[in-house]
């Protein structure tokens, strides 16, 4: 390691190498990963986000809502993610194909949001979100700050929160969801995987199918 | 030694001076022949640590790799199979059928297979449908002009063409599909509609004009 | 035998050169400032893990928000900048020429600092990449690449215009930590942030990213600094050094390959968790040998050698944990939950910042031309860091562990688990606070030691003004 250019072009070509190997290679498996058409349903999956659910990815990404919340289901049998009804079946590259900022997560403190808004019997509705946001609860904190407290002047807004008890506001105030709140409510709500991929079914079955065959 | 030195560590330290500290480790390193003439190598015991390290590195590897495929997200799964990824594999064709039926039949002929008279005839128990496969496949292929009797009583409408190259352009696994699934629901004939039949009367046919009962008639 | 041949040195510690003093002396306060700004930070982040409505209401520290502040200014402020400029100083010593380019450095340190503030402030306003470890954002990161090119420069210029033909340990990682940090930094910009790859490949790359700060960074340029200091203090040569080579190349090699250790049972081929262990286990070798290497260190005593210690046995400790968390088996229990805390904070703060504390105890008073002003603060502070890491690692990772039991039990709900953690992350907050109070000592000191020294040898005043963040 005497020899000063050799030592550092060795250095730089483990670097480069290894970041080939991780990243470049899966981009060359991953990189050309096309929605699935299904020609019984005669729909593609995954569909693209809706325009306000785009930039409600955006709110949940400066916020940071990824540092408690994970958007990745592991698949059944591995951890309790299916029971808990986050998803039947594991998330898989396609999923994420159209999702500008994906915000996988690594870190549990609250549930997982990959399919929010499938969730059984009924995902949770926008109000219910939104009052949420807006007043927290024992365990998840409340962004007031997303919202505009503000005078009634003549009606009241249809979009007002209708709010109860400590965090109802005072006589003749109304609380407004900024655009901010409203886009990320229509992320949380748009985020649904259902369909199954090939790729994305769990092996038992598989297995089982394969054995049947024969 | 104390707190003088302590808080002096960088300079009262008894140690190397950056010198010294350099050539005593250069020399470690020389790769100069020992007296035998042999180079330095590992340490017996860091070699077959290093060793042991490689091989279990690389059975793991080798065992749970999932074959470096895309599509192998579980490490004991195996890469899928040519052309399983096919979607008409794996489609039932039922669910297919039923599918293609309320997006191209049902407009005319309902949802329920009922018909509109007096231009759209039933599906729902009409003969034609428990009747030969080989008409209604051309039906489908061809389109059909004309009257048509059924259950008695006569229809006047035109039925445009839905297979390959008509302006629905549905590829012969549908139009099988769409059979199947005609026969099943309205005629409880279980026996599915293959896409190689279909595919074969295409080919004997080519396009043409749509059929009419007469020539529906000759057939078997 | 070997310490017969050493010479008492004489001269050591004007070798730096005067001109290098201020930059060098600047650099290090200002990362001693940083430090104290994480503290806070993640003082705020641990509090607000039990009780969530604590200061979330405040647009600027979200949860979210605080931990990627925390986690910026630590990593990059702290021991990116205390970590270059300690390996800097090291390379020069090592050369034993005054140092070149000291001017490049002092602008690249001041560009870093105000590229890590400017940074501090988008992540308060809600410009953070969201992505682990490259959280600042995006119109501050050419200036990072650019700040941290400059700054490496210097060691460079002091490796390859070095008296000695031959090279030390301490020579390959500083050189490896100064030259990869621009490549990793420009590779994770290009992939994540100028040309962001589609859907999940922005988790792979960023997992990259992650492993090369603490593969290719901070790893090296702590090893840098406690090669160096153990061959310093104990006054002999390194045991087992010739397999101290293949170590070095081994973490260089196959570090990085471990990037699929965050992604275990994620969005992404079988392949890519399952080279995580691959490249661990040959990791291993790295770490026995390190281990074999500064064995030595485990014998030292005093203040630094205690510091050192522990660094050194945080490191080896981190890479057996690591190792067995890439399992999948392992990986279910401990992933998403707050044991991924407790090995980062093993790694950052006990072995990283650890080593640098050291590292800083042992440079400054050469810098200074005189001790530092407070044994007392010196052992106070030490004493603080460590009970405070001893006691959050093993808050978070017992909260972790237990997190992870319940976790796999589906008919326990968030609450319950919340509720159950809370005792530990009720002493994690108390760890952070003593963390936080012995940085302060360590703050103190530093203002202190370089104000008498100012007045003392009248050594030019410019010094003062610029480590006083």
């Amino acid at each position: 390691m005497k020899n000063g250019p050799l030592f550092l072009f060795g250095l730089l070509v483990s670097a480069v190498i290894a970041w080939s190997a991780i990243v470049l290679g899966a981009h060359g498996q991953l990189g050309g990963l096309t929605p699935w058409f299904d020609d019984g349903e005669g729909k593609s999956h995954p569909a693209r986000p809706t325009g306000l659910a785009a930039r409600g990815q955006l709110v949940y990404a400066d916020l940071g809502c990824a540092a408690c919340h994970t958007q990745q289901v592991r698949r059944p049998g591995f951890g309790s993610d299916q029971e808990r009804g986050w998803g039947d079946r594991q998330s898989v590259a396609r999923d994420y194909i159209f999702q500008e900022r994906p915000q996988i997560g690594s870190s549990r403190i609250g549930p997982d949001l990959a399919n929010f808004g499938a969730r059984k019997p009924q995902p949770p509705s926008a109000e219910t979100l939104l009052a949420l946001l807006h007043s927290g609860s024992d365990r998840h904190p409340a962004f007031p700050f997303l919202f505009e407290t503000r005078k009634i002047e003549g009606e009241s807004s249809a979009r007002a929160l209708k709010l109860s008890g400590k965090a109802a506001p005072s006589v003749g105030y109304e609380v407004v969801p900024s655009e901010r709140a409203v886009t990320l409510v229509a992320y949380l709500l748009n985020l649904n995987s259902p369909y199954v991929y090939p790729e994305a079914k769990p092996l038992v079955r598989a297995v089982a199918k394969e054995e049947g065959k024969k | 030694m104390s707190s003088n030195m302590d808080s002096n560590p960088g300079r009262g330290v008894a140690g190397a001076s950056d010198d010294s500290l350099q050539a005593e480790h250069e020399k470690l390193l020389g790769k100069q022949p020992d007296e035998k003439g042999h180079y330095r190598l590992l340490p017996l015991n860091l070699l077959f640590l290093l060793s042991a390290f490689i091989m279990f590195s690389g059975t793991y590897l080798g065992r749970f790799s999932g074959y470096f495929h895309p599509k192998v997200y579980n490490e004991y799964g195996l890469p899928p199979k040519p052309g399983a990824d096919s979607a008409a594999a794996a489609v039932d064709p039922i669910a297919l059928g039923k599918n293609v039926y309320a997006q191209v039949c049902a407009a005319c002929h309902q949802p329920n297979g009922a018909g509109l008279p007096p231009a759209f005839p039933p599906l729902a128990g009409s003969e034609w449908v428990s009747g030969s496969e080989d008409r209604l496949i051309r039906i489908l292929l061809h389109g059909l002009q004309g009257p048509i009797k059924v259950n008695g009583v006569d229809y006047v409408g035109v039925m445009p063409a839905v297979g390959p190259g008509s302006g629905y352009n549905l590829n012969p696994e549908k139009v099988a599909a769409a059979l199947t699934y005609i026969r099943k629901e309205w005629a409880g004939i279980d026996t599915p509609v293959s896409a190689a039949k279909v595919a074969e009367i295409r080919g004997k046919d080519g396009t043409r004009q749509p059929v009419t009962v007469a020539e529906l008639e000759k057939l078997p | 035998m070997i310490t017969s041949t050493i010479q008492p040195p004489p001269s050591d510690g004007d070798m730096v050169g005067l001109h290098a003093r201020g930059p060098l002396l600047t650099a290090f306060g200002l990362a001693i400032g940083w430090l104290v700004a994480s503290g806070v930070f993640s003082l705020i982040a641990a509090i607000q893990l039990h009780s969530a409505a604590f200061l979330a209401d405040c647009e600027y520290l979200t949860h979210g928000r605080v931990r990627a502040l925390a986690e910026t200014s630590f990593v990059y402020g702290w021991a990116g900048g205390a970590g270059i400029s300690a390996v800097v100083l090291i390379l020069s010593r090592l050369g034993g020429n005054p140092l070149r380019a000291a001017n490049w450095f002092g602008a690249g340190s001041v560009f870093w600092n105000l590229g890590i503030a400017a940074g501090l402030v988008g992540i308060a306003t809600g410009d953070m990449t969201s992505f682990s470890l490259l959280q600042l954002p995006r119109y501050v990161q050419p200036l990072m690449v650019f700040a941290s090119a400059a700054m490496g420069i210097a060691g460079l210029l002091a490796w390859s215009g070095r008296r000695r033909d031959g090279t030390f340990a301490s020579h390959w990682y500083g050189v490896a930590g100064l030259v990869l940090l621009p490549w990793a930094l420009t590779a994770a910009q290009v992939s994540l942030l100028w040309f962001p790859m589609r859907g999940v490949l922005q988790a792979v790359a960023a997992a990259w990213y992650t492993e090369a700060v603490i593969f290719l960074w901070l790893t090296p340029l702590s090893l840098a600094c406690a090669c160096y200091l153990a061959a310093k203090l104990v006054g002999r040569a390194l045991p087992s050094y010739e397999a101290a080579p293949l170590a070095f190349w081994m973490l260089i090699v196959v570090g990085t390959w471990s990037a699929g250790r965050h992604l275990v049972g994620g969005p992404v081929p079988a392949w890519i968790p399952t080279m995580a262990v691959f490249s661990f286990s040959m990791l291993l070798y790295h770490f026995a040998v390190v281990g074999l290497n500064l064995r030595p260190v485990f014998g030292l005593s005093g203040s630094v050698g205690s510091a050192l210690k522990f660094g050194v046995g945080s490191y080896l400790l981190y890479g057996a944990v690591a190792f067995l968390a890439c399992f999948r088996g392992i990986a279910l229990r401990t992933q998403f939950t707050h044991f991924a805390s407790a090995t980062e904070q093993l790694f950052l703060y006990g072995s990283v910042s650890m080593i640098l504390f050291a590292a800083l105890y042992f440079l400054v008073p050469q810098l200074l031309g005189r001790g530092w002003s407070s044994p007392a603060l010196m052992s106070g502070h030490l004493a603080g860091a460590t009970i405070g890491v001893v006691l959050s690692v093993v808050a978070l990772g017992w909260a972790g562990i237990s997190q992870g039991a319940v976790m796999l039990e589906p008919k326990t709900g968030f609450g319950e688990i919340a509720s159950g953690v809370r005792p530990y992350l009720l002493v994690n907050t108390g760890a952070q606070l003593v963390l936080l109070a012995s940085n302060l000592l360590l703050a103190v000191n530093f203002l202190r030691s370089l104000c008498s020294c100012c007045q003392g040898s009248g050594v030019s005043t410019a010094l003062s003004e610029g480590s006083a963040s």
